[in-house]
């Protein structure tokens, strides 16, 4: 650097560290060039900037890499709502790109792909909330917010993630041949795409009414204790709220707990009598296999 | 030696025809439809991860067509080191597609472990060359294959800057042995905004090293070009597609259609303009049946903040 604190030339890494702190700098390119971070590899400034980046027949050199500023936030952005369209229509867009633009200073995207560009954004909205309005701590729209997010990037998870197209799921009629002390010390093999969520709202009925471009009622931002199964079949995200007491049995079996080990917690919550809860348990295993729910069992006892 | 020495024009890669980049929007038509495209390229990184339906649509396309790859994360240009764990993956991927090349970007995406997502331009110089040579040298060591590199379209320059573009670009390819992916379109929006001529751009080209060349639509924003690839390409670049064409003797042609994306037919009629340059008598575009945008009109209908230069790449998911 010569005496006039005007760059003689810097070598790559100084450029491009330079360049990248001020083309990132969420306030545009004239703060960045100000900034502490860019000033560490390069001390110019507006008056002396023509040393570093030329100006051409029709635009300054600060206009030159307000391009590149823009572009930089636009792109992110744009994939921010590509992935979150449900949260940017509850949040509308002005206040969605405040957020998202805070996200990125926070989260600045690292990976070669931009499907993990929004990986930290549910839980940024979670350590960033305001406080809550009510001191009861009931759900409030905060917390709607941060469910709608969690939702919509296990959509995102379970769309490009693994999954068992090509392959068989489980069929209820494999398993008629197990006596029912067999059938008790099964233990289910869970596809890779299901995952069970709770939500303190039915953020699932708001995020299909987005993306159906359907009118979002007010209803759905009442609170609702929800839980939903989430996986994918022929490529496609599917869901399905569950009574709880069917989810926490799909809970238990996809922590690895046997079938006899699952079902003890449904009997334990299950207010009718035993024959009551075998059919209803029978309806459960019907509707697993046809959402295709488990790709396999096994037990130790048999070779299966 | 180095293995890539040149034997033959486009390093003895093949002739692919007039492709299209493909893209999400287009998997209903083009697995319904199965037109009658000569090749595809996809942008690899939207692919080397999935496990669901872009990987299913791509393997199933993979059958059938010829396959390019074309990344945008390789930062050849950083001075961060090379990704080993990117470009395994980019490798295991072109394997599994027997993808005929694999190209990337000549610039830099992010430093100190980002990733901007974007193509930034590089000081031109010796050092920056000598840098880039060498990685190339490792690049195309790990993938078995020559690397082929695109010019990108670029809105700033260094003062750091000791050659022109053109020059920096003919003698990375001649000394690292790699082959070069020809966007005309980047020529014409660089030479707008850094006052050059885009012919003396493509005269100083080894054309012989052109395996691929590459057209898209961009925005005029009255003081710059802006590569947007959110429209037809406009005639100024027609004309240069014929010039190079004219020098090369012919390259594989891929269109490129990111934002703003019509329905795949009016992309694919799009690329198929470029046979009317690939005939022995070239029309005048007076006399061509349908001219496509004659001017570089300046767009002013969206605030510059939305006026997203390539790359940009969103992939919706799909929920029932």
């Amino acid at each position: 650097m010569s005496a006039d604190n005007t760059p003689d030339t810097p070598d790559l890494s100084t450029i491009q560290r330079w360049m990248q702190s001020v083309i990132t700098h969420p306030d545009g390119v004239a703060a960045g060039v100000a900034s502490d971070a860019a000033r560490q590899q390069i001390q110019v400034d507006a008056s002396s900037i023509e040393s570093l980046i030329g100006r051409s027949q029709s635009q300054t050199s600060l206009e030159r890499l307000q391009i590149y500023s823009n572009a930089y936030h636009a792109r992110l952005i744009e994939v921010l709502m590509g992935e979150y369209p449900a949260l940017m229509h509850a949040l509308e867009e002005e206040a969605f790109v405040g957020l998202a633009t805070e996200y990125l200073q926070v989260h600045p995207p690292a990976s070669y792909t931009l499907s993990h560009l929004g990986r930290a954004f549910p839980d940024f909205l979670a350590q960033t909330r305001p406080a809550r309005d009510d001191e009861d701590g009931s759900p409030d729209w905060a917390d709607f917010l941060i469910d709608l997010a969690r939702l919509e990037r296990c959509y995102s998870e379970v769309f490009d993630g693994p999954g068992i197209e090509g392959q068989s799921s489980l069929q209820a009629n494999e398993l008629r041949s197990l006596t029912p002390d067999q059938w008790l010390m099964t233990r289910l093999i869970p596809a890779p795409c299901l995952r069970l969520k709770t939500f303190r709202f039915a953020v699932h009925e708001y995020a299909s009414a987005i993306r159906q471009n359907r009118e979002a009622d007010d209803d759905f931002t009442t609170p609702r204790p929800t839980f939903l199964a989430i996986t994918r079949r022929d490529y496609i995200v599917r869901r399905a709220s569950l009574p709880e007491p069917e989810y926490r049995v799909l809970c238990s079996l996809i922590a690895g707990r046997t079938v006899g080990t699952a079902l003890n917690v449904a009997v334990a919550n299950h207010p009718d009598s035993c024959e009551s809860l075998a059919r209803q348990v029978n309806r459960w295993f019907r509707h697993w296999s046809a959402a295709g729910y488990f790709s396999g069992w096994h037990n130790s006892d048999i070779h299966e | 030696m180095n293995r890539f020495t040149m034997s033959s024009p486009r390093l003895g890669l093949p002739h692919l025809g007039l492709g299209v980049g493909l893209r999400s929007v287009h998997y209903p038509h083009l697995l319904e439809h199965r037109p009658d495209v000569d090749w595809f390229e996809i942008i690899s990184e939207n692919y080397m991860d999935s496990q669901g339906r872009p990987r299913s649509v791509l393997d199933q396309l993979a059958e059938r067509y010829p396959i390019v790859m074309h990344g945008v994360s390789m930062s050849i240009g950083s001075s961060d080191p090379l990704q080993f764990d990117y470009l395994k993956k980019l490798k295991s991927l072109a394997d599994a597609v027997k993808a005929v090349w694999i190209s990337d970007h000549v610039c830099w995406t992010g430093v100190a472990g980002r990733n901007t997502h974007d193509l930034l331009p590089l000081p031109y110089n010796d050092f920056t060359l000598r840098h880039v040579v060498e990685r190339i040298r490792i690049v195309q060591d790990l993938l078995e294959r020559p690397l082929i590199l695109e010019n990108p379209s670029s809105y700033v320059t260094f003062a750091a800057s000791t050659m022109p573009e053109w020059e920096f670009v003919s003698r990375m390819a001649e000394e690292s042995k790699c082959g070069l992916l020809l966007d005309v379109n980047n020529v014409y929006v660089s030479s707008t905004n850094h006052d050059f001529d885009p012919r003396e751009y493509l005269n100083s080209i080894p054309m012989e090293r052109v395996v691929q060349i590459h057209l898209a639509g961009h925005t005029n924003r009255g003081t710059h070009l802006i590569d947007t690839h959110d429209g037809p390409v406009i005639d100024p670049v027609w004309e240069l597609y014929r010039h190079a064409h004219t020098l090369s003797g012919g390259a594989s042609t891929l269109l490129e259609w990111d934002a703003k994306i019509p329905e795949f037919p009016v992309v694919h009629a799009e690329v198929l303009k470029a046979k009317e340059y690939l005939t022995a008598a070239l029309p005048d575009f007076g006399r061509r049946g349908e001219p496509s945008r004659p001017e570089d009109l300046q767009s002013t209908d969206l605030p510059l903040q939305r006026t997203v230069p390539h790359p940009s790449m969103v992939t919706h998911v799909e929920v029932e």
